[in-house]
């Protein structure tokens, strides 16, 4: 048991409040024997990365915080064990006087989540701000999360979270303790529409979505303004087959490698 | 004793805030050490009192639950004020232009293009009571105009809002501008006239979040970024109102040209329109409802007066065209099914408008036609039935009316103003409208210029009838400026004719205070040193955010900057030169400090704060003092107070609107009686585009000049012109572009087919050009605005390349028209209206413009203050 991070896709606004609360907690603030400072740019301890899915007008915004995954399996604390430190909390720290000149860190962790200060001459990372947790706080990124899509305790108390939640590349097979819930992965989506001779949506329409062998992954209708969505969908080949009573069938095959808005199709009269 | 933060020396409670006139709603605990920020956290409400005594609401649905936070939800930027706030941009010391000479050639025609050299606080202030005293004795009072209505820091002993005009007052006068309801223009000349909601124009709020959710099934986001435009002045609580609405499944439709912040994470639908188009959609809306019979017919009946002359209008009207939902969708963009599906929902389904002010539905040409028609369909829909209303995510208990409120009211209230040092927002009759600044700076006898009402936010619509014009009979013209709010080419209208209006020969000076050298501050003749909230101490109260009321006791978290000095102590050391050299000869200048200050040093003023700003009657002096806060509780038996609008919808007779008729108008007794000739605002809705005053619409000839239509909102990583130089929020991929020149260029988003169309990619440099100027922009190609349409946030800092002409930073406003928003109304068109792309290549234009280009910066922070300093 210890501290894990637990990161809600779905209640995140993309406010960059966690990236820019990492600036303000470590940014010319000396926190030893546990960090030096940060340096004024160009550090992202905590790292918004931003995705827009989708085309006009079926667009989104996917957010997601990353930092050190303060993992159990940490490569870094396998190869450098009197240098990065796995503590007994789970928080991983890279010491900051016997870590100087060891740049070779920045390349060993697998996510990119180690800088190098250069002025320093030493590794950086995302602690979990252990010298406020060791002071009964908590990260200043999630004190400043405003909708709480981050999270911050004890492995117990997200029990339930966790047992929902990914992890980011789990094929690297460092037991992460950084979880994400709501992953929105890549999304399918359209509109019917009857063309005529006035147009109208359709509203109601049955529509399937299959994979190239012809499962059905997911059905839907047409909601009232004609549109529907497959959400939460991996990249791969799909067919989409709309079918509404007094109209022909319409299907449509869809290559996959990004969220995707397959169109406005007009049905014809049956 | 206020606790410490982990690490610090001392604990600060502290608002960081901007915008606010003495009110707040970013409450922060903001810890120091070593004289220095050490880091702002959210300010928590339980540290005194328990969950209990505060009366915290909890809203319920369908098993779930939504509750009143125990701390503030402050947005990024006041965690990351302290890079702005002690940015390398700030001013040091007093600063004159070097070409300025007092007594003799002062070279108006330089502002914005010579350099500034140091000057003593003492020569400084000498100067600027030598220049009031000359203007008073010369032209009589009138002839300074005072600058000082936003934005800056919201702060009450030493505001960065009107400081000096309680001086000018004590000498003699001065004209003020006057403030233009900015963010909120259409629903103010508009709504106002169909529905009252004085004084704003919108719709009492009270207690619409319960409202909402418990009967809400459909909330229209129009125009309404509710991730962005609450962050300077009301924390981010309505983010986790739009994540509840999705929760308990209300269906969310923005409606906007792009894909907004809010929208990006709260759409169920994006419905794309071009900007300011919204009015051919809301007449595509009722087009559907009339001639499908699927409107409140019984509630038109009794609840609205003059309908058959919205219903002549949608169906043909004086143009003899029937808005149709083809004919709207050839205006617009949405395609006429969505249009007639959209309508249908919305009858089926009881519907929310939402807004969070700003933008091209409600900043550009006649924006009171889409306010008017907006309460047209509210009227069609039965405003005030269950589910049915209008949401308003900001300004909430603005001027302190409860009325203004979704959420719970407060047991009681503060209101610290009373030891305000700024101006009063009384309407004075010596005036200009913030909007027309550029005309008043040139007019004289010869040339008045004339407008209708005192156009600030606070009057009833009766005033925007009277009328008035400058200079008064006899009165001067302006002569000087003395400004605090150095934004005006950011933030307004027709940037680039105000720059040029700087530059008149009439205008013998120019003062400004303010802690940053940015925007207007480049064409001033003295610059004042201010400074920032850190540095001083203060008062402020929160009843903005959502939270529960507090009033807090600020002390100062560090030594100014330099030799800064707050706005107040600027404007004192004004007061004590002009004593000083005047005071033993002329009544008027005799013991001026003293009556300037009322005798009060700060711990008075913030005493004055507590005595009579409603802490009093519940905590001692001391008490307060010690624990640094206090506050009210939410009222008990909130869920009982009737919604906006329901008492209306229950029996209008009873409770009557502040119309002339009481009824909903959609024809405006009042605007019929005194504006009887006037076509762009007909005393019914009327379809209006291209016109003698604008031609900015896709059908204007101009169009195929300039074929984009600007979308220029509240912008996302800045609070307005503040901000710009903010390095930690520059780093954030989409606050800047970064050129081949290294220079940090503010974004330009482009649909990917029109990027194609014009040939540029992502980092590409484009000129944005109309017929009034360019400024340059770096090209962010994404699918977040729809085609047709690109958008650039405002308030970018200028950086001129041609004073008056064109524009490194992309500060957009500069090409914005000077008009404004209508005949009779005094309101901004700052979105919304036509630009060109044009790529460009850096290296080109820095061989043709050596002296702009050839300014040293930081991708970081923007261009040097060096450049601007000889020693």
């Amino acid at each position: 048991m210890g501290k894990v991070f637990v990161f809600d896709h779905s209640y995140c606004n993309g406010c960059y409040g966690c990236q820019i609360a990492c600036k303000d907690e470590h940014c010319g603030n000396d926190w030893m024997p546990y960090q030096k400072p940060q340096p004024e740019l160009g550090h992202f301890w905590c790292k918004m990365v931003e995705q827009v899915h989708g085309q006009v007008p079926k667009v989104r915004m996917d957010y997601m915080p990353i930092m050190c995954q303060q993992c159990d399996a940490c490569p870094l604390v396998e190869k450098h064990p009197d240098v990065v430190t796995k503590r007994a909390d789970g928080l991983v720290t890279i010491d900051p006087v016997k870590s100087e000149g060891m740049k070779e860190l920045v390349d060993e962790c697998p996510y990119g989540a180690v800088y190098w200060n250069d002025e320093l001459n030493i590794p950086q990372k995302c602690d979990g701000c252990a010298h406020l947790v060791d002071a009964g706080e908590i990260p200043h990124c999630v004190e400043l999360c405003a909708t709480e899509a981050l999270k911050f305790g004890d492995e117990e108390e997200f029990a339930d979270e966790i047992a929902k939640a990914e992890v980011l590349h789990p094929e690297y097979g460092t037991k992460p303790r950084v979880y994400y819930l709501n992953d929105p992965k890549l999304f399918i989506a359209g509109s019917v529409y009857d063309p005529g001779p006035q147009e109208e949506v359709i509203i109601g329409a049955k529509i399937v979505l299959e994979d190239a062998s012809g499962k059905v992954i997911d059905e839907t209708t047409s909601d009232d303004l004609g549109d529907y969505w497959f959400n939460k969908v991996e990249p791969g080949d799909y067919k989409v087959t709309m079918q509404a009573e007094g109209f022909a069938t319409k299907t449509v095959e869809v290559k996959l490698d990004k969220s995707l808005n397959i169109g406005d199709f007009a049905l014809d009269k049956a | 004793m206020i606790k410490k933060g982990f690490g610090a020396d001392k604990t600060v409670y502290d608002n960081v805030d901007w915008m606010g006139f003495g009110v707040g709603s970013n409450l922060a605990c903001v810890d120091v050490k070593d004289g220095k920020i050490l880091r702002t956290r959210p300010f928590r409400y339980d540290v005194e009192y328990s969950p209990e005594e505060l009366n915290l609401y909890q809203y319920e649905k369908d098993g779930k639950v939504f509750k009143c936070p125990t701390h503030n939800l402050i947005p990024p930027t006041s965690a990351a004020y302290k890079r702005h706030a002690f940015s390398r941009n700030r001013v040091p010391y007093p600063l004159i232009r070097e070409d300025f000479d007092p007594e003799g050639d002062r070279h108006p025609e330089n502002r914005g293009v010579s350099k500034y050299r140091r000057i003593s606080w003492d020569d400084a202030t000498e100067i600027i009571a030598k220049e009031i005293k000359r203007q008073l004795d010369t032209y009589g009072p009138g002839s300074i105009l005072a600058q000082q209505d936003g934005h800056g820091e919201s702060k009450v002993v030493h505001p960065s809002h009107g400081c000096q005009v309680n001086l000018l007052y004590l000498v003699g006068g001065c004209t003020i501008q006057a403030r233009q309801p900015d963010s909120w223009e259409g629903w103010y000349w508009g709504a106002k006239h169909a529905w009252g909601g004085e004084p704003y124009g919108q719709a009492p709020q009270r207690n619409l979040f319960l409202d909402a959710t418990e009967n809400c099934k459909m909330m229209l986001y129009w125009g309404c970024d509710n991730e962005t435009t609450t962050w300077g002045w009301a924390g981010q609580l309505p983010s986790r109102m739009s994540f509840w609405f999705r929760d308990i499944g209300i269906y969310s439709v923005f409606i906007s040209p792009d894909l907004n912040y809010s929208a990006a994470v709260h759409a169920d639908r994006w419905i794309p329109v071009y900007p300011n188009t919204d009015l051919a959609l809301q007449m595509g809306i009722a087009y559907v409802w009339l001639t499908e019979d699927i409107y409140d017919k019984e509630y038109v009946a009794t609840h609205v007066e003059g309908f058959d002359w919205l219903e002549s209008e949608i169906l043909g009207g004086i143009d003899g065209i029937a808005k149709t939902p083809e004919w709207a969708s050839e205006k617009c963009g949405v395609p006429a099914r969505v249009i007639r599906a959209l309508a249908r929902k919305w009858t089926k389904d009881p519907t929310y408008t939402a807004h969070c002010n700003g933008g091209s539905f409600i900043r550009s040409c006649y924006s009171h036609e889409p306010a008017r028609m907006e309460v047209m369909l509210h009227a069609m829909q039965g405003i005030g039935k269950p589910g049915r209303n209008f949401l308003k995510f900001i300004e909430w208990m603005t001027f302190g009316l409860d009325e203004i409120n979704p959420l719970p009211s407060f047991e009681y209230s503060f209101n610290p103003m009373i030891a305000y040092n700024g101006a009063p927002n009384d309407g004075t009759d010596d005036f200009i409208p913030k909007t027309m600044t550029p005309q008043g700076l040139l007019a004289d006898q010869d040339h008045k210029i004339d407008w209708h009402g005192h156009v600030i936010c606070s009057l009833p619509a009766q005033d925007q009838f009277l009328p008035f014009e400058f200079p008064h009979e006899d009165g001067p013209s302006i002569h000087m400026i003395w400004s605090d709010t150095p934004c005006w080419s950011t933030c307004w209208n027709g940037g680039n004719e105000y720059l040029k209006s700087l530059q008149n020969p009439n205008l013998e000076f120019v003062l400004l205070q303010h802690p940053w050298f940015e925007n207007d501050a480049r064409f001033a003749d003295i610059i004042l040193p201010s400074n920032t909230r850190y540095e001083v101490e203060d008062v402020s109260f929160d009843s903005q955010s959502g939270m529960p009321c507090t009033m807090i006791h600020c002390e100062q978290e560090v030594e100014p900057y330099g030799e800064s000095k707050s706005d107040w102590f600027c404007v004192c050391e004004v007061a004590k030169k002009l004593e000083e050299l005047y005071g033993s000869t002329e009544r008027r200048y005799a013991d001026l400090f003293n009556r300037y200050t009322r005798g009060r040093d700060v711990e008075a003023c913030v005493k004055e704060a507590w005595q009579n700003g409603g802490v009093s009657e519940h905590m001692g002096y001391e008490e307060w003092l010690e624990k640094g806060y206090i506050t009210s509780p939410f009222t008990k038996d909130w869920e009982k107070r009737p919604f906006g609008f329901s008492e209306f919808a229950d029996d209008p007779e009873k409770n009557p609107l502040t119309t002339p008729t009481g009824k909903i108008e959609a024809y405006s007794t009042a605007l019929a009686e005194n504006f009887p000739d006037d076509d762009q605002r007909r005393p019914y809705v009327q379809y209006i585009a291209d016109s003698d005053r604008f031609h900015e619409y896709r059908e204007s000839e101009k169009a195929k000049k300039y074929p984009y239509l600007l979308v220029s909102n509240h912008p996302r990583w800045r609070i307005h012109a503040n901000f710009d130089d903010n390095s930690w929020l520059r780093e954030i991929h989409t606050c800047k572009v970064i050129g081949l020149d290294g220079y940090a260029y503010e974004p330009v988003w482009i649909n990917p087919s029109d990027a194609a169309d014009l040939g540029v990619k992502d980092g590409d440099i484009v000129k944005v050009i109309n017929d009034r100027g360019w400024v340059l922009g770096g090209v962010y190609v994404t699918e977040r605005v729809v085609a047709g349409a690109v958008l650039q946030d405002h308030g970018a800092r200028i950086d001129p390349i041609e004073p008056g002409v064109s524009d490194r930073g992309g500060a957009n406003n500069l090409l914005a028209p000077l008009e404004t928003s209508s005949q009779n109304c005094a309101g901004e068109v700052t979105s919304g209206f036509l630009v060109g792309i044009e790529k460009v290549d850096v290296f080109e234009l820095a061989k043709q413009y050596p002296a702009a280009f050839g300014r040293t910066f930081n991708a970081d922070e923007g261009v040097d203050i060096d450049n601007f300093i000889v020693e």
